[in-house]
């Protein structure tokens, strides 16, 4: 086998795997702080890519600068649907329960939506830069994938600097940790979820729109990136940021080797079979503590 | 009382078997088929994800190896109709039997890392199917048509599935009721007090998720020889898996008549949406109804009627 191919396969695997870890950062974060499982959250992270479609189709705008435009305008959305949709339900007795069914309504309604403006085609974002490329040696890698991947490794910086640095980021953490003690310290514990899951929902559009420049897209995408999210963040362990960006790293490796050595048919197989075997003897992720 | 709701029960179930001596359309005869399907899917999905909590998004998998060995089987030992729908029976233990070696160690897994451990598991098993030639790879198989009128072998395969979800039924009604039943919720409510309470937890749980394969697997049997033709992207969906969890929980988990009453109501309604409205707006409305009603039920229907009955 050539070992330049390996290496390319590899390295694309793992900008792949960040991409999924950016995708996959807040999913954790709403699942670990509020026990909420976030089925749409892949779909908030189309719609992320398909804003950016649309400012770039029609407006010219770069990803990148648009980035700037639909995150803050996902997270003042994502405040409005957790008022109305998700506060009511954490009262329920089973809050993952309740959360999975209702998020799953919504990712429908977010799904055919989107093919209601978009269609049903596959998309691809097309930057001015999208033909070039960056040829280093043997190597090449497209420019849509290296500012895909840059904008997670800055986005996942980001949260974690954002929970380690900030006062809000320790309150969220201390949320996670012990919900009423954090309340007897004056937190109010509705605000702290509001702004973890809105936060949650922005990352996930910048995952979508770094995802965009790596792949085509269409409505239903979004089911295929949960999966590889969740497999992300359970393999990293759920509420841990550092956990999943090295979750990213290990899932792309393994897709990325698979994908040199293996017919394509069979990529999937091997990567679901070991996350399964994975699994069974270490449920809890490879990275124990949370946030 | 209990005289009573048996003789309703008994007549409900004349009036169905009598259904097709009545000459409805076919259309009526597949739509009660796949009525009785997704109930016999939901209440034994709720063997495991309902009694014990242990929620498996992987249940398509079941279904999806009852009908490729049924398939299999039929095409290969070129079955008669006859022993084609009996075949479903052994392939329902195939299904079983992989839950068993599945289970094992799948089970002892808790919480939403159970639901992600069978999520991997459904793709695993479809991938397998896809990839390997023999077992029907990308192209899927072909089963014989009955040689007798559509309709005909429409009744047919309505009066069997219709036997099989009584039998699931039945099942889940003495469930309900045994001290395996009590030893499954015990588990829901909490595992180490009920181990201390010398409930063989690992067991119950394994035999629980051994008999939610079950008749999924000879539902999908019967599905294959109904649809004649089968691929694994069809029958091995994760859409599905995730129906049948929805269905269960929607209308109640850890119920007898809950995921009676979600797979109805859903079917029902996913059926009169795509009729009546074009598809795109059709899907909205449904995701709607999710989103309403675990707003105004977050513990499912069941949950919400007695409540309102008690007070």
């Amino acid at each position: 086998m050539d070992s330049v191919l390996i290496i390319q396969s590899l390295i694309s695997g793992i900008m792949m795997g960040m991409v999924y870890a950016l995708l996959g950062v807040g999913f954790s974060l709403t699942w670990g702080v509020m026990h909420v499982i976030h089925i749409s959250h892949a779909a908030f992270g189309l719609l992320g890519a398909y804003l950016a479609y649309s400012l770039l189709q029609y407006f010219g705008v770069d990803p990148v600068v648009s980035a700037a435009v639909s995150v803050p305008l996902l997270f003042l959305v994502a405040c409005g649907v957790y008022q109305l949709l998700i506060r009511p339900i954490t009262k329920a007795k089973e809050v993952i329960v309740a959360s999975m069914i209702l998020t799953f309504g919504l990712a429908i309604i977010l799904e055919n939506v989107m093919v209601l403006i978009w269609k049903a085609d596959p998309r691809v974002l097309t930057p001015t830069y999208a033909s070039g490329a960056l040829i280093v040696g043997p190597f090449y890698f497209q420019y849509p994938h290296l500012v895909g991947f840059s904008l997670s490794i800055v986005g996942i910086t980001a949260i974690y600097l954002f929970l380690k640095k900030t006062y809000t980021g320790m309150a969220v953490r201390a949320a996670w940790q012990q919900p009423e003690a954090t309340q007897l310290y004056g937190v109010n514990l509705y605000r702290i979820s509001m702004i973890t899951f809105a936060l949650a929902v922005s990352t996930a559009g910048a995952g979508g729109i770094s995802l965009a420049l790596l792949n085509s897209f269409e409505p239903h995408s979004h089911n295929l990136w949960l999966i590889y999210l969740f497999l992300v963040v359970i393999v990293g362990g759920v509420g841990n940021v550092i956990g999943t960006a090295m979750a990213g790293l290990i899932i792309g490796v393994i897709t990325g080797l698979s994908m040199a050595f293996l017919p394509y048919q069979w990529v999937n197989l091997v990567t679901f079979g070991l996350l399964m075997i994975f699994l069974i003897f270490r449920p809890h992720g490879l990275f124990k503590q949370g946030v | 009382m209990q005289k009573y709701r048996l003789v309703a029960i008994a007549i409900l179930i004349v009036m169905l078997a009598a259904f097709p001596f009545l000459e409805p359309e076919v259309y009526y005869l597949s739509f009660m088929f796949s009525l009785f399907m997704y109930v016999v899917l939901a209440s034994s999905w709720n063997f495991i994800g309902g009694y014990t909590g242990y929620l498996s998004f992987g249940h398509a998998a079941f279904f999806g190896i009852g009908a490729f060995a049924t398939a299999k089987a039929a095409s290969m030992l070129e079955l008669t109709p006859f022993l084609t729908i009996l075949a479903s029976i052994p392939a329902g233990a195939l299904a079983a039997l992989v839950a068993l070696i599945v289970g094992y160690p799948c089970l002892k897994i808790r919480g939403p890392y159970f639901s992600v451990v069978t999520i991997c598991f459904a793709f695993v098993v479809e991938l397998t199917v896809k990839n390997i030639e023999f077992l029907g790879g990308a192209e899927g198989i072909w089963l014989k048509f009955m040689d007798i009128p559509e309709k005909l072998s429409r009744s047919i395969l309505y009066e069997v599935m219709l036997l099989l979800m009584i039998v699931t039924l039945s099942v889940a009604w003495w469930l309900d009721r045994s001290r395996f039943g009590a030893g499954l919720r015990a588990i829901r409510s909490d595992e180490e007090v009920a181990e201390t309470m010398a409930i063989p937890t690992a067991k119950i749980k394994i035999q629980a998720f051994v008999l939610s394969a079950f008749f999924p697997g000879i539902a999908g049997g019967l599905f294959a020889y109904y649809l004649t033709y089968i691929h694994a992207d069809v029958v091995f969906n994760i859409n599905i898996s995730i129906l049948i969890v929805l269905m269960a929980m929607f209308g109640g988990g850890g119920t007898w008549l809950g995921p009676i009453i979600g797979a109805v109501i859903l079917t029902v309604v996913n059926e009169g949406l795509s009729t009546f409205a074009q598809a795109e707006i059709a899907r909205i409305i449904y995701g709607a109804l999710f989103i309403v009603v675990t707003i105004f039920m977050p513990n499912g229907i069941i949950d919400f009627f007695r409540k309102k009955g008690s007070s």
